[in-house]
């Protein structure tokens, strides 16, 4: 980027791996590959299932760094609401025979309105009040999917099939390179929406609400758009989840979910975005696909989970900035100087 | 309807609800309390337009507490704001009492903080960005997609707030974060950002607070440059009282949130009230 | 209309005991909130390992229950400490939000290692008192309730006592209302910390024992404990140590009563969105005065 100027080189062609766009999609591609190594054998086919799980986690969290990371506001209502947009999204396909994008239409829309009404009670509840006060929304929700039977199946859950997009029926694999697809383009959304004006305003309000205000910002039009749009990309993350996991259960949905992807967040790093990808990647596959592969620790049941905690704790001890600042405060000269280099040489190496 | 503003037998004290050719601010027998303590009483001055106004005071006199009600942070008991609002053709006087905080600015009225209110992860440029906030009219969709309105949006106000960094002298930093950057420099951060916002009055909140003597030299030329290059009224408050002196046309003095003196630097030096004031601030 | 009263009556004793169980949580939430500045979202899930420790000791060496759980107080002491010396003590600089995530890895350390010691099949553990119950005025309340009711307020008499009237009481009341001034005052403030971790888990501990005979001892056992005993904060407000309690008790009868007379199906939901229309009303709770921010 800037730093490139110092190189004539760099200055007459800079580097195309600069452009935040050409790394999200390269990381699709990646993301994407991986069904082909669980479909050679290199893989095994149960890790699919858990980076599944982390792409779809990773959209919740993405709403949640927006909310927190960006506008400054807590919630612990994540939970509530993708069990809400997993059920609507079941019960959208399955008991009305609704199409798979009128579904996730409605399973994205309905969880969001709830979440207007959670931004205009931010007004007047603040800091911890307010996130208990989400996290009793998040109850009433997880009370109501216990509950109400004919629509969520009770405590039986709700069972759904693959998606069927456009007359073509979809299947395990295909319906991962869905969700890889969807996280990318959440990714890429994020990065333009927080670096533009709107995405200021909200700095600008967890910053200094003073100077928000008497720059134009109206708080609660903007507290509006922050929860909108996590309980939008909560409820995303909870139709994504029924589709590929194909069901959906009330005890699944309960605060501890929502302690995870706060956790996901801040070990990731507030405001980072492959960040909150990787802190995703740290509380839900790394206990079963880092730590179960350990020797002797490995097979011991329940011994992974631990680590993951402690590692979480330790995170939070000694790198409050989460993972993404201590990559920052790391390797920031050595960064500049690789992208020089390649500059230079011309040859082209990936992060 | 009567407008109850018009009909003077409702409201005789607000007879004059306009503001005299010449003045860009009228505060009139502004009035706000804390809890029985009386911060301004009864407080009435005007700004003309173009005038580098001084606000003084011995500390607790109230003065930020005035500039807050003028910006609507406070909500003022009694008394009214008149300011002439807007550019050319859409110029008009409002009443600012009961505005909404955030509509002040696109008024044409902005302000500073006596403690810098900058974000501290952003850079300085987006910082100033900020200040251009009301004027983008792209969609939140336009701007996470990206489409052309929003890009144009984009790239004109970076260009805007660089020139209102380089105008300030400290365009060199605009890319790094304002976290660890020098106090100064935050301060001249916050003035570049009341510059994006096409101005018609700027009220600055102890400018050269924190400052040291080069940069309070350095202030007082760049606020009559900021004056004339972007043809505004200054209302200011100010501790430093050789800046204060220096850079004002008309100064008025509050003390315990009332009015003293409204005069000239040179008169309200000479000016008895006004000596007794600081002065008693002096021996307690 | 006897029949009425009686009805009335039981359900209001048995939201009193749910309401011991949910304020004594509550009194550990708000314990650790005000000396550590963190939001005890481990309370429950340290409940839950320490009744687990009760169970496990009364079912493996068959002690009376009384000498189990004290056992259990013992491990509670014991884990609170390890807590506070190993993580809380280290975390003076780490932001507060940050800190609020040390008691999320402290739930999955404790979901771990539940399972690891005492296996994965779910318990059970009797009630103090098997059999017996008092007649009142046509409502029945087994001897064990109010064992339950009184324990809960007897417990948090002596806490409250010793809050207010000692001199150990004012070493933490001071910690709460301002930790680094107190320290400059000399208060050991890391023995009030410590303390309080300790506290919390033995009330923790105990409100587990309380409900562990409704249902068995699975790592999900607190898990309502829990959820009720942060509403209960909110309800009566972060600002006090009794505030939090009244909530706690409010949220125990309201619950009941409405289950009980408007929905089986919707009660619970009920009370939770009374919660959340009072608290828009009161943003700082039952107790607890509003901030007034200088610009």
């Amino acid at each position: 980027m800037n730093e490139m100027n110092e190189s004539p080189l760099a200055s007459l062609k800079p580097s195309p791996w600069s452009s935040p766009y050409l790394r999200f999609v390269l990381f699709g591609l990646l993301a994407a590959s991986l069904p082909l190594l669980s479909g050679s054998g290199l893989m095994k086919s149960s890790t699919l299932n858990y980076i599944g799980n982390v792409l779809v986690y990773a959209v919740a969290a993405l709403g949640l760094n927006l909310l927190l990371g960006y506008a400054g506001l807590i919630s612990l209502g994540t939970a509530g609401f993708m069990g809400l947009g997993s059920y609507i999204a079941a019960y959208a396909v399955k008991d009305m025979g609704l199409s798979f994008w009128a579904a996730l239409t409605a399973a994205v829309l309905i969880p969001t309105l709830i979440g207007l009404l959670i931004g205009l009670i931010s007004l007047r509840i603040e800091g911890i009040y307010l996130a208990i006060a989400t996290l009793c929304v998040s109850e009433i929700l997880l009370k109501s999917f216990e509950q109400a039977d004919s629509i969520t199946g009770g405590m039986q859950g709700k069972s759904v099939s693959y998606p069927v997009i456009f007359g073509h029926t979809f299947n395990r694999s295909s319906t991962y390179i869905l969700l890889v697809v969807a996280l990318t383009l959440v990714m890429i959304l994020t990065h333009n929406f927080v670096s533009g004006q709107k995405g200021r305003a909200l700095h600008a309000m967890r910053g200094s609400e003073v100077a928000a205000q008497a720059m134009g910002v109206n708080l609660l039009q903007y507290r509006l758009i922050a929860f909108s749009l996590a309980t939008a990309y909560a409820a995303l993350s909870g139709a994504l989840y029924v589709f590929f996991i194909k069901f959906s259960y009330p005890s699944v949905w309960n605060l501890n979910l929502s302690l995870y992807v706060l956790a996901a967040v801040v070990i990731g790093g507030l405001r980072s975005i492959y960040g909150t990808i990787i802190g995703t990647f740290v509380v839900w596959a790394v206990p079963d696909l880092v730590l179960k592969k350990l020797p002797v620790v490995g097979g011991i049941n329940g011994l992974p989970y631990i680590f993951n905690g402690i590692l979480i704790i330790l995170v939070v001890m000694f790198a409050p900035q989460g993972i993404s600042g201590l990559w920052q405060a790391k390797f920031p000269l050595k960064r500049k100087k690789k992208e020089k280099e390649e500059a230079i040489s011309g040859k082209k190496e990936d992060e | 309807m009567v407008d109850p503003l018009m009909d003077l037998s409702l409201a005789p004290e607000t007879a004059t609800h306009s503001l005299a050719r010449e003045e860009a601010l009228r505060v009139e027998r502004l009035s706000i309390s804390f809890g029985g303590l009386r911060a301004v009483d009864d407080l009435s001055f005007a700004v003309r337009k173009k005038e580098i106004f001084g606000l003084i005071g011995p500390n607790g006199a109230g003065k930020t507490t005035v500039f807050n009600c003028i910006t609507q942070f406070y909500r003022p008991d009694e008394g009214n704001v008149f300011f002439r609002a807007g550019k050319g053709r859409a110029e008009r006087v409002v009443n600012l009492v009961g505005q909404p905080v955030h509509s002040i600015i696109g008024l044409g009225l902005v302000r500073t903080f006596q403690n810098v209110e900058i974000i501290q992860e952003l850079s300085l440029l987006e910082n100033v960005l900020i200040g251009a906030h009301i004027d983008f009219k792209a969609t939140a969709f336009e701007q996470a997609f990206k489409l052309p309105r929003a890009l144009r949006e984009e790239r004109s106000f970076r260009k805007k707030a660089e020139e209102a960094l380089a105008f300030l002298g400290i365009a060199g930093r605009r890319d790094l974060p304002a976290g660890g950057q020098p106090y100064g420099v935050l301060k001249k951060v916050e003035l570049a950002r009341t510059l994006m916002a096409n101005p018609r009055l700027i009220i600055l909140d102890e400018p050269a607070a924190g400052l040291n003597d080069s940069e309070t030299q350095e202030l007082s030329s760049t606020i009559y440059q900021i004056r004339d290059v972007y043809d505004c009224t200054i209302l200011l408050v100010e501790h430093d009282m050789h800046l204060v002196m220096g850079v004002c046309d008309r100064i008025c003095a509050i003390s315990f949130g009332k009015f003293l003196a409204c005069d000239a630097p040179e008169e309200i030096k000479r000016n008895k009230l006004v000596q007794e004031a600081y002065l008693g601030e002096e021996e307690v | 209309m006897n029949n009425e009263l009686g009805t009335v009556l039981q359900l209001f004793m048995r939201s009193l005991e749910t309401g011991s169980v949910y304020s004594l949580a509550a009194l550990g939430v708000i314990i650790v909130y005000r000396t550590s500045n963190i939001v005890h979202f481990a309370q429950g899930s340290l409940g839950m390992f320490n009744t687990f420790v009760v169970t496990y000791v009364f079912l493996s060496f068959r002690l009376p229950l009384w000498a189990s759980t004290l056992c259990g107080v013992a491990a509670a002491v014991g884990t609170g400490f390890l807590v506070d010396f190993l993580i809380i003590r280290h975390t003076k600089k780490v932001s507060p939000l940050a800190k609020q995530i040390i008691s999320l890895g402290l739930i999955r350390v404790l979901l771990g290692l539940a399972p690891l010691l005492f296996g994965v099949d779910p318990l059970s553990l009797p009630r103090f008192l098997r059999s017996g119950d008092f007649n009142l005025g046509g409502a029945s309340i087994s001897h064990n309730a109010v064992l339950n009711i009184s324990l809960g307020l007897v417990l948090m008499g002596v806490l409250f006592y010793v809050l207010q009237r000692t001199k150990m009481g004012l070493a933490v009341r001071t910690t709460a209302s301002n930790e680094p001034v107190a320290r400059l005052m000399g208060v050991p403030t890391r023995r009030v910390t410590l303390a309080a971790w300790a506290l919390a888990g033995v009330l923790g501990c105990l409100s587990g024992v309380m409900i562990a005979p409704t249902t068995t001892v699975t790592t999900s056992l607190m898990d309502a404990v829990q959820v009720n005993a942060l509403f209960g904060c909110v309800l009566g407000g972060f600002q006090t140590f009794y505030g939090p309690v009244l909530g706690a008790y409010i949220i125990g009868v309201g619950r009941n009563f409405l289950v009980y007379y408007v929905s089986s199906i919707w009660g619970e939901q009920i009370m939770y969105l009374l919660i959340l229309i009072f608290l828009i009303f009161r943003p700082n709770g039952l107790i607890g005065k509003k901030f007034v921010k200088k610009v």
